[in-house]
C-alpha cells in the first residue's frame, strides 16, 4: 500500500468509518476546533489592539495645541468627560474658529451650537428609557453618528458638541482652561508607549494562556485512541504490515485534525461577530479589528495537523497492533528523569540573562521571554509522567477495594493518567507565576488613592465662582435628589507682591465645619486663620503681620490684586487629608477672615456625601456639575486607582484563563468519559458480580485525585520557579504570598473535582447491565 | 449431589428490549448442585433469561424466587449483596478487571464484601490451585492466555463459595481443548462444592457437562430433559 493510499485510506475512516468512526473524529474535530479558534483569536489580539491604538492617535490631539493664534483653520477642543451609570463617556467641546477648522475623523461636519454628534452606543443609551437621565447631562441635538473610524470599539460612548463660549474661556483664563487649540487631529508622538514590564506581563499571559491550548489540542487528537487501535487490529488481520497501519493512524489523525481546523475557523468567524458586544474593562474592539496575521494564521494551519500527526504517531509506540487482529500495550519501559529535566533547565538557561533588566526600565527580548517560558512550562508536561509513575509504582494497593482499582489502574497505565492532567498542571504553573507578577506589579499600578469614602463619595470642582455664583451652585447641588451632605472648599493662591508675584501661598477658605474637614482645629469660629502644619511645606513662610495679595493673575484671571494681611492671632492646625486625600497646605481661613480681600473668583471644590441606597444619585450629581459647567469634571471617590493598561491586562487574562479552563474541563470530560465508555462491558461486569456504585465511583476519584495532586504539586513547584524567575527578571524581589498561590492550584483541582462530578452520572449509566448484552 | 426443592425458580418471566420481546412466558428452575445449560440460537433470550434469573435484569413481569425470597422486589442493594454473597459470574471473555493482577481479580469478590485483603488472597490462591493456575497469581489478565483467564474467571466465580453461578458463554472464546478444561474443573468444582450452575452455551459438547438442558427459543424455555422421558 502505497503512502498516499494508507493516508487516504485512513481519512476515509476517519470521515466515512460509520457511526463510531464519524463520532470520535467529528469529536476530534471539535476539541482541535476549539482550540484552533482560541489559537486564532490569541494570534489576532496584538493587531486588534494596534488597530485601535492608531484609530486613537488619529483622534487625540497634542495636549500643547498650536499655541495662541487663532486662525481659520483652528479648533478649541474643551474635554467634557463624563460617566453613566459607572460606565465611562469620551465627551469633547467643539468651536472652530474659522472655515478650515479640522473635523475628527468618523466625524463628516463639526457640530454647530447645541448641536452634538454622538457614537452609535451613546445614541442608543441617550434613545432608550434609562437614558432619561444623561439626556440630561447632554442637552444637546443629535445631528449625527460617530463612524468607526472615530471610535475605539463598537461599544464606546463618545460625542462630540459644538459650542460658542471655548474661545472667552480660553481667552480668559488661557492654558489653565483645560481648552486646546489645533489644526488637526493626530496625537502622532504623544502616544502613550506600554510599559516594558507590563508588555513582559502580556509577553507571559500569552503563553501561559497558549500553553494549556497547545497541551489540550494534543489531548484532543487522542480522543478515542483505543477504538482505533482495535479498527488498525482488525486491518492487520486483513493484511496492513505495521508501517501501512500506522500511516493508516495518521490519516485518520489528518483528517480529524483538518476538518478541526475548518471548524475551528468557523468558530473564530462566528465568535468574532460577538466580539464588538464583549468588552475588557474598557477595551472593546470591532470585529474586523480581529484579523490573524495570515503568517501567524498560517502557521497555526501547519502545525495543528503537524502536531496531530506527530502524537499519533508517538502515541501509536506504546501500542503493539497484532496481525491476529490483537492490541496490546508494548512492555512499558521505565520512564528516565534526566532528558525530562531538559526542558525547565533550557527555559531557565534562557531567562537568566534577562535578570534584573526591568530595573532600569530596559525592554526584553520576546522570543527569548516566549522560549524560556514556554520550555518551563513544557517542563511540567515533561516531567509529569515520570512523577506519577515514580509515585504510583510505590503506592501500595493495601486499603478499600476503591484504592485498589485505582492505585493498579494508575500503575498500569500512568501515563494516561499524566495526561489527563498535564493540561490543568501546565494552566496551574502558569498561572502561579503570573499571580507572583502580578502580585508584585499591583503595587505599583494598584494604588490608594487617600480618598475617604465614608466621607464623602464624589468630588464636584465648580469653577472659580464669586460669592453668589458658588451659594447658587451649592445650592443646586445640595438640592439633587439622594444628596445627603456637602462640604464646600475654596482654594486660592496668595502673591507676595502686587503684580508678578514669586512665592505663592496656598489658601484654603471654608466654615469652622468645613475646614475641619482638612484639619484638627483646635477652636474655631468664623474670623479664625490657622497655618495648616503636617501638609506639604509652602514654598512662602507665612509670618503674622505679612502682607500677602489675592492675585488672579495666578490663576490666569484678569483683575486687580487685593492685599490681606496675615493676621497676628494665626494658631497652628495639624491637618488631616480632605475627603479626596489631598493634604492642605499654607493658610487655612474662615470666610470672615477673608471678606474683604475676596472680591476675585476663587476656585471651589465640593464633596458629596450621597444615599447609599439611591443607584440613581451619582449620575443626578454629575448632571448638576455638568449643568455648571460641562468643562469641569465630576468624579466619584474611590479609595483604589488602577491604571488604565493594568486594569485592562489584569480583565484581559480573568477572561482568557476562564476560556482555557472551560477548555480544559471540556478536554478533561470527553477523555475520561472516552476511558469510561472503553470499560462500560468491565464496569457492567463488576456490578453484576456485586461491586457497589460507591466502590466505583470513588475509584474514579482517587484515580483522577492522585495524579491531580502530583500534577498540582509539580505545577506548584515549576510556577514558583518560573514566578521567581520573572520577578527577579522585572528587578522586585521575590516574594511569595502563598494564599493566591494555593487558591490557584485549588481552582485548578476545582475543575478536575467537578469535572469528575460531572462523569459520575455517565459512570452509573455504564454500570447499567445493558453494557453484558452482546446481541 | 442434588437436594432438596429448587433453589432458583422463574415464572412467566416476560421481558422486551424497545419493541423486540427477549423473553415471552419463559419458565425456568434449577435445584442445589445442579448444573443447567441454558441453549439456543443468537438472540433467542438465553443471556436475559440468565441475567433476570441473577437479578442483574428486572424482568417486565413475571417472577424469580431464590431460596424463597421473590428477587424483583428486592430493593438494588439487597439484590446486589445477594450476588456478592450468594451467586458467582463467569463472562464469555472473561472480564477480568485488566490492572488486578490474578490473584486479586480473583479475590476482588471477597473483598467487596469486606474480607481482608490477605485473607482474601490465601482464599484467592486455594481457588486457583484447584483451578491449574495459582502460578498465574502475580500476573495481570494481559499477560495470561485466553483459557488461562477464563480459568481465573472461574476460580473468581468460586471463591465466595456461592450456591448458584451463572456462567454465560463461558467457553466461547476458547479453543476446544481450552474450553473442555475449563468445563471440566468448573463443573468438578461446582458439584464438588454443592453449587448449582447455570451455563448459558449454543455448543453442544459443552452442554454435555450438564444435568438438564433448557432450550430457549423465541424467549420461551422448554426443558429437554423432561421432554425426552415423556
Amino acid at each position: 500500500m502505497s503512502r498516499l493510499s494508507a493516508l487516504v485510506l485512513g481519512a476515509r475512516f476517519a470521515l466515512f468509518g460509520g457511526r463510531e468512526g464519524w463520532t470520535r473524529t467529528l469529536l476530534t474535530a471539535v476539541g482541535v476546533g476549539l482550540g484552533v479558534a482560541l489559537l486564532l483569536a490569541t494570534t489576532a489580539i496584538p493587531g486588534a489592539l494596534s488597530e485601535r491604538a492608531a484609530r486613537n492617535t488619529a483622534r487625540e490631539v497634542p495636549t500643547a495645541g498650536v499655541g495662541a493664534g487663532s486662525g481659520a483653520d483652528t479648533l478649541l477642543i474643551g474635554l467634557a468627560e463624563t460617566s453613566y451609570q459607572g460606565k465611562w463617556i469620551r465627551g469633547r467641546l467643539l468651536q472652530p474658529e474659522g472655515p478650515e477648522a479640522p473635523v475628527p475623523p468618523g466625524v463628516t461636519a463639526l457640530p454647530g451650537k447645541s448641536e452634538m454628534v454622538v457614537s452609535p452606543a451613546l445614541k442608543s443609551v441617550l434613545d432608550s428609557p434609562g437614558g432619561a437621565l444623561l439626556r440630561e447631562r447632554l442637552p444637546y441635538r443629535v445631528t449625527g453618528t460617530i463612524k468607526d473610524a472615530g471610535l475605539l470599539g463598537p461599544r464606546e460612548m463618545a460625542y462630540y458638541a459644538g459650542s460658542d463660549t471655548l474661545a472667552s474661556r480660553k481667552a480668559a483664563s488661557g492654558d489653565r482652561s483645560g481648552i486646546t487649540r489645533v489644526k488637526a487631529f493626530d496625537s502622532q508622538g504623544a502616544q502613550q508607549k506600554i510599559d516594558p514590564v507590563l508588555a513582559l506581563l502580556i509577553v507571559i499571559i500569552f503563553v501561559v494562556l497558549l500553553m494549556p491550548v497547545a497541551v489540550f489540542i494534543a489531548a484532543a487528537v487522542r480522543f478515542g485512541g483505543e477504538r482505533r487501535d482495535r479498527r488498525l487490529a482488525a486491518l492487520r488481520l486483513v493484511g496492513a504490515d505495521r508501517r501501512g497501519a500506522r500511516r493508516i493512524a495518521a490519516g485518520e489523525a489528518l483528517a480529524g485534525s483538518v476538518l478541526g481546523l475548518a471548524l475551528g475557523t468557523a468558530f473564530f468567524l462566528m465568535g468574532r461577530q460577538f466580539v464588538g458586544d464583549i468588552s475588557v474593562g474598557d477595551l472593546n474592539v470591532f470585529p474586523r479589528d480581529v484579523d490573524p496575521s495570515p503568517l501567524l494564521a498560517m502557521l497555526v494551519a501547519l502545525a495543528v495537523p503537524s502536531a496531530a500527526v506527530g502524537v499519533t504517531l508517538l502515541a501509536l509506540r506504546g501500542v503493539v497492533i497484532e496481525p491476529l487482529g490483537v492490541v496490546r500495550a508494548s512492555t512499558p519501559r521505565r520512564r528516565r528523569m534526566w532528558w525530562r529535566l531538559l526542558p525547565p533547565l533550557a527555559g531557565l538557561g534562557m531567562l537568566a540573562p534577562l535578570m534584573g533588566r526591568g530595573r532600569d526600565h530596559g525592554t526584553f527580548n520576546q522570543v527569548q521571554v516566549v522560549s524560556g517560558a514556554a520550555l518551563l512550562l513544557i517542563g511540567v508536561t515533561a516531567l509529569l509522567p515520570w512523577l506519577v509513575e515514580a509515585v504510583v509504582r510505590r503506592l501500595g494497593s493495601g486499603g478499600g477495594v476503591s484504592w485498589q482499582l485505582a492505585v493498579r489502574r494508575l500503575q498500569m497505565s500512568s501515563g494516561t493518567a499524566a495526561r489527563l492532567t498535564n493540561g490543568i498542571a501546565v494552566a496551574v504553573a502558569g498561572a502561579i507565576a503570573l499571580q507572583m507578577l502580578f502580585s508584585a506589579l499591583e503595587a505599583e499600578y494598584v494604588k490608594r488613592t487617600g480618598a475617604d469614602t465614608s466621607r464623602a463619595q464624589m468630588e464636584v470642582p465648580m469653577g472659580h465662582l464669586t460669592p453668589v455664583e458658588k451659594s447658587r451652585q451649592i445650592r443646586t447641588l445640595q438640592e439633587t435628589k439622594g444628596v445627603t451632605g456637602t462640604t464646600t472648599l475654596g482654594s486660592a493662591e496668595l502673591g507676595d507682591r502686587p503684580r508678578d508675584p514669586s512665592l505663592p501661598t496656598d489658601m484654603t477658605i471654608g466654615s469652622c465645619t468645613e475646614l475641619s474637614e482638612v484639619a484638627e482645629l483646635p477652636s474655631c469660629q468664623d474670623g479664625d486663620v490657622f497655618l495648616a502644619q503636617g501638609g506639604a511645606s509652602s514654598s512662602n513662610p507665612v509670618r503674622s503681620g505679612a502682607k500677602l495679595y489675592f492675585d488672579p493673575s495666578l490663576d490666569d484671571h484678569k483683575g486687580i490684586a487685593l492685599p490681606w494681611t496675615v493676621p497676628a492671632n494665626i494658631r497652628d492646625a495639624q491637618t488631616r487629608p480632605d475627603p479626596a486625600g489631598a493634604h492642605r497646605s499654607g493658610i487655612l481661613a474662615t470666610p470672615g477672615a477673608v471678606a474683604n480681600a475676596m472680591r476675585t473668583p476663587v476656585f471651589y471644590t465640593t464633596y458629596v456625601q450621597l444615599d447609599p441606597h439611591d443607584g440613581q444619585a451619582q449620575d443626578r450629581v454629575l448632571n448638576a456639575a455638568a449643568a455648571n459647567d460641562p468643562l469641569e469634571r465630576a468624579r466619584v471617590l474611590r479609595e483604589y486607582g488602577t491604571t488604565h493598561q493594568f486594569a485592562n491586562v489584569r480583565d484581559g487574562l480573568y477572561i482568557g484563563a476562564t476560556a482555557v479552563l472551560i477548555l480544559i474541563g471540556a478536554s478533561l470530560l470527553v477523555s475520561m468519559l472516552e476511558q469510561l465508555r472503553d470499560r462500560k462491558k468491565l464496569l457492567s461486569a463488576l456490578v453484576a458480580f456485586g461491586t457497589r456504585r460507591t466502590t466505583l465511583s470513588w475509584s474514579v476519584l482517587w484515580q483522577t485525585t492522585v495524579p491531580v495532586m502530583l500534577g498540582l504539586a509539580l505545577a506548584t513547584g515549576i510556577g514558583l520557579v518560573l514566578g521567581a524567575v520573572l520577578l527577579r527578571m522585572t528587578g522586585r524581589p521575590v516574594t511569595v504570598d502563598w494564599l493566591p498561590v494555593a487558591a490557584t492550584a485549588g481552582m485548578g483541582g476545582g475543575v478536575v473535582l467537578l469535572v469528575t462530578a460531572l462523569s459520575l452520572p455517565p459512570l452509573w449509566r455504564l454500570m447499567r447491565p445493558d453494557g453484558l448484552r452482546t446481541e | 449431589m442434588m437436594s432438596g426443592g429448587p433453589l432458583l425458580v422463574a415464572r412467566e418471566l416476560r421481558k422486551s428490549y424497545g419493541p423486540t420481546p427477549a423473553l415471552d412466558g419463559a419458565e425456568f428452575s434449577v435445584r442445589t448442585g445442579e448444573v443447567v445449560a441454558v441453549m439456543g440460537p443468537s438472540g433467542s433470550g438465553k443471556s436475559t433469561l440468565l441475567h433476570c434469573l441473577a437479578g442483574i435484569v428486572t424482568p417486565d413481569s413475571g417472577t424469580v424466587t431464590y431460596d424463597g425470597r421473590g428477587l424483583s422486589a428486592m430493593p438494588d442493594a439487597e439484590r446486589s449483596a445477594l450476588r456478592r454473597t450468594e451467586f458467582g459470574f463467569i463472562f464469555q471473555f472473561g472480564q477480568l478487571v485488566p490492572e488486578l493482577t490474578c490473584v486479586e481479580n480473583v479475590a476482588l469478590p471477597l473483598r467487596l464484601t469486606g474480607v481482608k485483603r490477605r485473607e482474601a488472597e490465601r482464599t484467592a490462591l486455594h481457588w486457583m490451585d484447584r483451578l491449574e493456575v495459582a502460578d498465574l497469581g502475580p500476573k495481570r489478565p494481559g499477560e495470561v492466555s485466553g483459557g488461562q483467564g477464563q480459568r481465573v474467571a472461574v476460580a473468581r466465580s468460586l471463591v465466595t463459595s456461592p450456591r448458584v453461578i451463572f456462567a454465560d458463554e463461558p467457553t466461547g472464546a476458547l479453543d476446544s481443548f481450552n474450553g473442555e478444561r475449563v468445563m471440566t474443573l468448573l463443573t468438578e468444582a461446582a458439584r464438588s462444592s454443592n453449587t448449582a450452575v447455570v451455563l448459558v452455551t449454543h455448543e453442544v459438547r459443552v452442554a454435555a457437562y450438564s444435568d438438564r438442558e433448557v432450550v430457549v427459543r423465541d424467549g420461551k424455555a422448554r426443558d429437554m430433559t423432561l421432554e425426552r422421558t415423556k
